[in-house]
């Protein structure tokens, strides 16, 4: 554990040392502050429209926090490449690999450590909205629970999609490559729900269930399905196995 | 210390090792001798750990670096060929990650952190980026990270390359240092390396075991007889026919010179020392003796003679010997 500790430091002080975390914390708190605006402009608006006594008054769980998560998961989409993107491609091109392999760490723990320095960064980018999230416990009454499973619901979303740039950035030494590819994947991550509508009800239930984002809707609801939990835990598993393999396997490839 | 056995390793169909035996006692440094793409990083990449080898056994303290290799690797210090430095991470920061790594007891971190940076002089630098370094620096750097964890065993892939003369002497004196305390591996493409640092050679051509020897026996041994070299001042007809007539001479090969110098060749049985009848025949004769010294053959003309198949460059009586010394 102390070893997964320290390569996870490692980790996220070469994030830090770099451009990388504040051009991603930075691109991150600029979307996430137009979405947030426009979102909230738009809650104002409807909120005027509607004559009082002619029903409930909207609920800003539903119709604020909740869209404005799901924004949050596009915004992850292009800043999770430039995260996991130089994991293991730059240790590799760098010839730092040679340092990893031949030091007393198993492969476990050093896929761990990275797994969880790409995540600090990424909770890092998460906290910014803490702030914004703060201004509307200010002016209004939201319930704090709904609020609480979204940042679980993105945390697991996130996992998912760093494992799997952990094993892309594994299989190169080019960081831009893995990154490209990284984006790719994760579009088509996103983007598999859409395609499924073409394959008729049960196709579109077996591709919606593979879908990362599907997976968030109950979370911004305030719901904790295990059935989800589950889904993502074993999408993080098999990112990892799969990082485990290509390491190794590089390894006997030499 | 370090145990090879019959080590292979091959990369799809091409074999870059090829049943590579040898052993490393404690405290020795071994000269691990070849040129490029004779599989010498290939080796110390398996030594190390990381690679697995496709066929043998490697041990360090007998530890099996395949089957046991956490144990194996926390007594290796390793330098790759080109250092491993995180170019965004200050000297300091980065000694101090690897001791972390390597396992040093969190409490011991700094002291160690600290004696290593003086002992490979780069304490000055401890606040400068790895990626800002120059090269002599950065191989410093490079071998503070080997040393970090005090491991018994140190192997060094070409760790002279690329430096400049003074940094070459500076870097040869620290590894001398270290003999001793530590069993060195290094490798190296020049042969001065081996003959100023290391106390046994191993030389190794397309990936086999050519010659294991120290860098003394090797000479002799490659010459399989031992060459004179004298300089005398005499008529040069007559010092042919004088020193052949000596025992134990088997060749003399006289070429006169200016000033009336004469400069010979005298090859003699091995372990023989005909020096003191050398010099008695010349006196005797009347003639000046002006030198009289062992002709060596240089570790770079051996090399060449064992890891040179092209015909004109082994010296005749050398492949004889490289067999030998190959079945040794
Ligand atoms: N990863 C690899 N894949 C294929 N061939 C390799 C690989 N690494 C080294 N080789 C080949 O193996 C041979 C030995 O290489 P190496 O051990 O680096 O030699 P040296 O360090 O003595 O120069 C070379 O011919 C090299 O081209
Ligand atoms: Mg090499």
């Amino acid at each position: 554990m102390r070893n997964v500790i320290t390569i996870a430091r490692k980790e996220l002080q070469s994030y830090f040392a770099s451009p990388i975390a504040y051009v991603v914390i930075g691109f991150f708190a600029l979307l996430f502050g137009y979405f947030f605006a426009s979102l909230v402009y738009w809650f104002e608006q409807q909120s005027l429209q509607m004559t009082p006594g002619s029903g409930p008054p909207l609920n800003i769980n539903q119709a604020l926090i909740g869209p404005v998560f799901m924004n949050v998961s596009v915004i992850v989409l292009f800043v999770m490449p430039m995260i996991t993107m130089r994991t293991y491609a730059e240790e590799k091109r760098s010839g730092t690999m040679e340092l990893l392999l031949t030091s007393p760490l198993t492969d476990v723990q050093i896929i761990l450590g990275k797994f969880l320095g790409a995540l600090g960064l990424y909770a890092v980018m998460l906290a910014v909205t803490l702030i914004h999230v703060g201004v509307l416990f200010i002016y209004g009454s939201p319930e704090w629970k709904p609020i609480a499973t979204v940042y679980l619901g993105l945390l697991l979303m996130g996992a998912c999609f760093i494992s799997a740039g952990l094993f892309i950035s594994s299989l190169t030494k080019n960081q831009i490559v893995a990154g490209m590819v990284t984006f790719a994947v994760f579009l088509l991550l996103w983007v598999i729900n859409w395609l499924g509508q073409s394959f008729g009800p049960t196709g579109q239930a077996v591709i919606s269930h593979l879908s990362i984002t599907e997976h968030l809707d109950d979370f911004a609801r305030g719901i904790i399905d295990t059935k989800h939990v589950i889904y993502y835990l074993s999408f993080i598993v098999f990112g990892l196995f799969l990082t485990a393999r290509s390491v190794d396997s590089e390894r006997w490839r030499g | 210390m370090i145990e090879v056995q019959h080590l292979s390793k091959r990369y799809g169909p091409f074999t870059a090792v090829d049943d590579v035996s040898f052993s490393v006692g404690a405290g020795e440094i071994l000269g691990f001798l070849g040129p490029n793409g004779a599989g010498k990083t290939t080796t110390m990449r398996i030594i190390t750990g990381y690679m697995p080898a496709s066929e043998g056994t490697v041990t360090v303290a007998g530890h099996d670096v395949f089957s046991d290799a956490i144990e194996a690797k926390k007594r290796t210090g390793y330098l790759p060929e080109t250092p491993p430095l995180y170019p965004d991470m200050s000297v300091r920061d980065y000694v101090t990650f690897v001791a972390r790594i390597k396992g040093v007891p969190s409490r011991e971190v700094r002291g160690r952190v600290d004696a290593v940076m003086k002992k490979t002089h780069i304490a000055d630098m401890a606040s400068r980026h790895c990626g800002k370094l120059s090269k002599g620096y950065k191989q410093r750097v490079g071998l503070a990270q080997a040393l970090i964890h005090n491991p018994d065993v140190l192997v060094l892939d070409e760790p002279t390359a690329g430096l400049d003369p003074k940094q070459i002497i500076e870097a040869r004196q620290l590894i001398t240092e270290l003999g001793g305390n530590h069993t060195v591996v290094l490798s190296t493409h020049i042969l001065p390396e081996v003959s100023q640092t290391c106390s046994r050679v191993v030389i190794i051509a397309r990936g086999k075991v050519v010659a294991v020897d120290t860098p003394d026996n090797l000479t002799a041994r490659l010459r399989g007889s031992e060459t004179m070299y004298l300089q005398v001042a005499a008529p040069g007809a007559d010092v042919t026919p004088a020193l052949s007539a000596i025992a134990g001479i088997t060749r003399v090969k006289a070429e006169a010179g200016a000033n009336g110098l004469v400069a010979i060749e005298v090859d003699c049985e091995q372990g023989r020392d005909v020096r003191r009848e050398l010099a008695a025949t010349v006196v005797n004769h009347g003639w000046g003796l002006l030198e009289l010294r062992p002709m060596r053959m240089s570790l770079e003309d051996i090399f060449l003679s064992l890891t040179t198949e092209d015909a004109g460059a082994p010296p005749a009586d050398a492949a004889p010997a490289a067999t030998e010394a190959a079945n040794a």
